[in-house]
């Protein structure tokens, strides 16, 4: 395949990447308040864990300048104790009347949200760039 | 081919062979053709073989044809499965979009190259 645009494909990976963390950020603030996740116990606060890989057709080609991109090696449970809350009206509530809450705190979401949408914005940026990249070595000899 | 070996193609039929140094007092600055291959030994003048030549080239520009339309193809594919609701991306589906304009201007700027030369080759008055 003729590659005409530069690191489409390291950008591209990134672009899905931080969708996913965005996925889960947005899982997290939705589930701020669930006292009954999937397991029965309060939901736990998930964080995503990125790592790089090797781009597999360039790393065949050329194994030393193959260009690295990055994926979602895991999506990993906070390990954080869930919050005790007294609310003896609540129907998950025990014995004590203390029901158990996400440990989720919504500023520490907000400015992951923060972090991922500039990411993918820079993402962005580096495709605007490498199109206007190329669209310019298209121009050359034009008067 | 550089502009000796075309030189040395050229010279039998201008007739450059039938001179005779002797006939002529300025012959002597005449490069003959056995000087002509001192100068560059490993190059013979060969005769350019058109069909094979303008095969290659045509294989060469039809797979680049080929892959600009197999990038638009991409493209729509995935426009369509992002439309669909099928799982692509917003972001994949304007890559492969922008991929195949990027690939589509750069055939069109060939195939202008291409015809300015066609062109200029016409206009040569011979």
């Amino acid at each position: 395949m003729i590659d005409l645009m530069p690191g489409i494909s390291s950008t591209s990976s990134a672009l899905d990447a931080e969708r996913i963390r965005m996925d889960v950020v947005s899982q997290n603030i939705a589930n701020v308040d669930t006292t009954h996740g999937i397991d029965g116990k309060p939901y736990q606060r998930q964080q995503v864990v990125f790592e790089s890989v090797l781009n597999a057709q360039q790393a065949s080609d050329n194994p030393s300048s193959a260009l690295q991109t990055v994926q979602i090696a895991r999506i990993q449970n906070d390990s954080r104790p869930p919050r005790m809350v007294y609310n003896p009206a609540h129907p998950d509530a025990n014995a004590q009347g203390m029901v158990a809450m996400p440990d989720i705190n919504i500023h520490e979401e907000m400015v992951d949200m923060i972090a991922s949408s500039r990411a993918y914005e820079a993402n962005l940026a580096v495709i605007k760039n490498s199109r206007s990249m190329a669209m310019q070595a298209l121009s050359i000899g034009k008067t | 081919m550089d502009a000796l070996s075309a030189l040395k193609m050229v010279a039998p039929q201008l007739g450059l062979q039938s001179l005779n140094p002797a006939q002529d007092a300025g012959a002597a600055s005449i490069i003959s053709l056995p000087d002509l291959e001192k100068l560059t030994p490993g190059i013979s003048p060969q005769p350019v073989n058109p069909t094979q030549s303008t095969g290659s080239f045509q294989n060469l520009l039809g797979n680049f044809v080929n892959e600009v339309s197999e990038k638009q193809s991409a493209a729509g594919d995935a426009v369509n499965g992002l439309l669909s609701g099928k799982n692509v991306s917003l972001h994949q589906a304007m890559i492969s979009m922008e991929e195949a304009s990027v690939s589509f201007q750069m055939m069109v700027e060939v195939r202008n190259k291409l015809l300015d030369s066609y062109q200029e080759l016409m206009r040569m008055s011979v």
